[in-house]
């Protein structure tokens, strides 16, 4: 296996709900390489946001250890955990989460605003992200004025901007149609064959089919990990 | 750590949300508003009374000060002072022959319940007796005709120089120069006005008619009367210098031993300093209230809208985190956001407190015919207004606080799944 990303061990997460207590997961030991693609399975319920929560560094673990490119993310603080989420980690979201006010270009550029960065490289970089996913057309427009295919891009191109180690998506096609959503799977097998690692979440086996390797969950526990028989060759 | 490019995306979340919520922002705005428009108003009623006051003890003489048996401000014993022994015209005299630091000496005499009568008009205004020296101090300055001098003050000629506000009332249309006007039923012939000299609460001192000290004894005579010395130092400069010789040759000439304390007073225009700066401090106390009690309606407000706007907004917050927003980012948006709140009422009140105080000037003037007023200034003082922003973004930063510390403390995931 390449050089590790990932690696985690013995990860719960428990929530408590009056005198209730629910395990969302219950001791997970996994480990994730540099330019896997991997696709989380499972039923609902069985943890998966959970666990992509905690790979993307937005929760902690109640218990079990969690190594980020060979550093301990629990003894983080939150500053630490935002600076991580900022530079090494790119989110997709189901409903793209855009900012409505903002433009296309504006939603890109957010992240590198929180790098620190001065308008005229994020500029050059926001607008080479654009490009990448097929919007240098759109770049002015606000998320209310594009297609569900289309914000779906832009927030890809926000995720891409900072070149982050990793891409985590929750299931990104889950609000689109099944030939929107192909569009974007292609669109992250680009990524992917580009160096990039990627993560998603989903339930439909036609979308997990893209990945490499596929990592089932039930009920907090890894059910099975396997490299994907149909997978596309690289 | 504070990054220039998250200080500009503040900016541009608080313009462009203010924008989007024009009617909430300014609505919210208003107790700022009412705050604002309160300091401006203060400030300017405080510094149109310095300016006044200004102007009323320049007129009267800021280089006079006068030997009387009482003391102007009201300070000290009043029996002690009603026990003192009258100042004589000799007394007067006596010191005008021994100071040497001084420019004038001038006795004054004065009946304050006279009055002066113009064929059936009759007005009531305090008759002085002094010398023609009177007409070269500030306070007997003549806006037409002149002072009487050296030659009418020892004639026979019954001649009187009036205040402005006897001219006023007895010659609303004509001029009073070389006109004859009856005090104590004989008949003066007037040949001077003074210019206005009294603001404000010092009205009363333009309520006067000025007499040669010969004529006052014929109408009123010297008895059971004590004389005020007048002392034109020429300088402010002079006072303390004057003021220390005056009393030295004072006590000599009234016998006065070195044990006693002076069995007079020496005032001065400062002894009505007191006075001013206590109205200066009732309208500052008033005002402060007032503005203090609208700056917390205000920031209740502003603090409500902040609430408001926190929970609206927690997907947003929470997309920002999961991107790499830090605590600091989040809470200096909210601030930012809170203080330009403020600020645009403190914009919003500028043009109110100016049309308010311009009317308010525009009334006193114009309408009220109050002459005090035009010297006070119709614009409200730049500095007023920097004082105004900055106290306004001190409140927006304070009202906002509460509301940005639960903005960037919200936590990612719980922020992610709001809608
Ligand atoms: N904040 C929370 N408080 C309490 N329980 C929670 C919380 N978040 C998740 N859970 C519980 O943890 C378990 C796993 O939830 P999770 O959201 O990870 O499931 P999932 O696999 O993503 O499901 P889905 O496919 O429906 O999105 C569920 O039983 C859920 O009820
Ligand atoms: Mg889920």
């Amino acid at each position: 296996m390449s050089q590790p990303i990932i690696e985690i061990a013995n990860l719960v997460k428990r929530y408590e709900m009056g005198d209730e207590e629910v395990f969302a997961l219950q001791g997970v030991t996994l480990t994730i390489g540099r330019n896997e693609y991997v696709a989380l399975m499972g039923p609902s319920g069985s943890g998966k946001s959970t666990l992509m929560n905690m790979l993307g560094c937005l929760d902690t673990p109640t218990s079990g250890s969690y190594l980020f490119t060979g550093e301990n993310v629990s003894d983080m603080d939150d500053d630490d955990l935002a600076e991580i989420r900022n530079r090494e980690i790119g989110f997709v979201f189901q409903t793209f989460n855009l900012l409505p006010r903002a433009t296309a270009l504006q939603n890109v550029e957010l992240p590198l605003v929180y790098a620190g960065m001065a308008k005229d490289q994020r500029m050059q970089r926001a607008t080479e992200a654009l490009k990448r996913v097929g919007l240098a057309d759109r770049m002015d427009h606000k998320p209310n004025e594009l297609s569900g295919g289309q914000r779906q891009r832009v927030a890809i191109a926000r995720a891409l901007v900072t070149s982050p180690s990793i891409i985590l998506a929750d299931e990104p096609t889950g609000n689109l149609d099944s030939k929107t959503g192909q569009d974007i799977m292609r669109l992250f097998g680009e990524l992917w064959r580009g160096g990039n690692t990627v993560i998603l979440v989903t339930h439909e086996e036609d979308v997990a089919r893209h990945a490499r390797r596929i990592i089932r969950l039930r009920d907090g526990r890894i059910e099975s990990d396997e490299v994907n028989p149909h997978a596309p060759l690289a | 750590m504070l990054r220039w490019p998250e200080l500009q995306e503040s900016f541009r979340i608080a313009t462009s949300s203010l924008r989007v919520n024009l009617l909430r922002s300014i609505l919210t705005t208003a107790g700022v508003v009412v705050g604002v428009v309160l300091v401006v108003l203060m400030g300017w009623t405080i510094n149109g009374l310095d300016a006044v006051w200004e102007q009323t003890i320049s007129i009267i003489g800021k280089d006079m000060m006068y030997i009387d048996k009482w003391n102007w401000a009201g300070g000290g014993n009043w029996r002690k002072m009603e026990a003192r022994s009258n100042i004589t015209l000799d007394q007067a005299l006596q010191l005008q022959q021994r100071m040497e630091s001084a420019e004038d000496i001038i006795p004054l005499i004065r009946k304050w319940g006279g009055s002066v009568s113009l064929g059936n008009t009759s007005i009531r205004c305090s008759v002085t007796g002094t010398t023609a020296a009177y007409g070269n101090t500030a306070a007997g300055t003549a806006a037409a005709g002149r002072f009487f001098n050296g030659v009418e003050e020892h004639s026979a000629d019954k001649v009187v120089v009036i205040g402005y506000n006897v001219n006023k009332n007895l010659f609303p249309t004509s001029s009073a120069v070389g006109q004859s006007i009856k005090i104590a039923g004989i008949p003066y012939r007037v040949v001077g006005v003074i210019e206005k000299r009294g603001f404000l609460f010092m009205d009363f001192v333009d309520n006067e008619v000025f007499i040669p000290l010969h004529a006052f004894r014929g109408a009123y005579g010297f008895v059971g009367r004590s004389f005020s010395v007048g002392i034109k130092t020429g300088s402010e400069r002079l006072l303390d210098i004057v003021r220390d010789e005056a009393t030295g040759h004072m006590r000599s000439i009234r016998n006065v031993s070195p044990l006693d304390d002076s069995d007079f007073s020496i005032n001065e225009m400062k002894a009505f300093d007191q006075q001013a700066k206590n109205i200066r401090v009732g309208i500052w106390v008033v005002g402060m209230g007032l503005t203090i009690l609208a700056f917390i309606v205000g920031s209740i407000g502003i603090m409500n809208i902040m609430y408001v706007s926190v929970t609206e907004r927690t997907k947003e917050i929470g997309v920002r985190k999961a991107i790499g927003a830090r605590r600091s980012s989040i809470l200096l948006q909210f601030l930012i956001e809170s203080a330009l709140l403020c600020v645009t009422g403190a914009v919003i009140a500028f043009p109110i407190a100016q049309v308010l105080v311009g009317s308010a000037r525009f009334l006193a003037v114009s309408v009220f015919e109050l002459e005090w007023a035009s010297v006070v200034s119709p614009l409200i003082p730049l500095d007023l207004l920097g004082i105004a922003v900055g106290v306004s973004i001190l409140v927006g930063l304070l009202a906002g606080l509460l509301p940005a510390i639960k903005a960037s403390a919200l936590d990612p995931v719980e922020a992610l799944r709001a809608e």
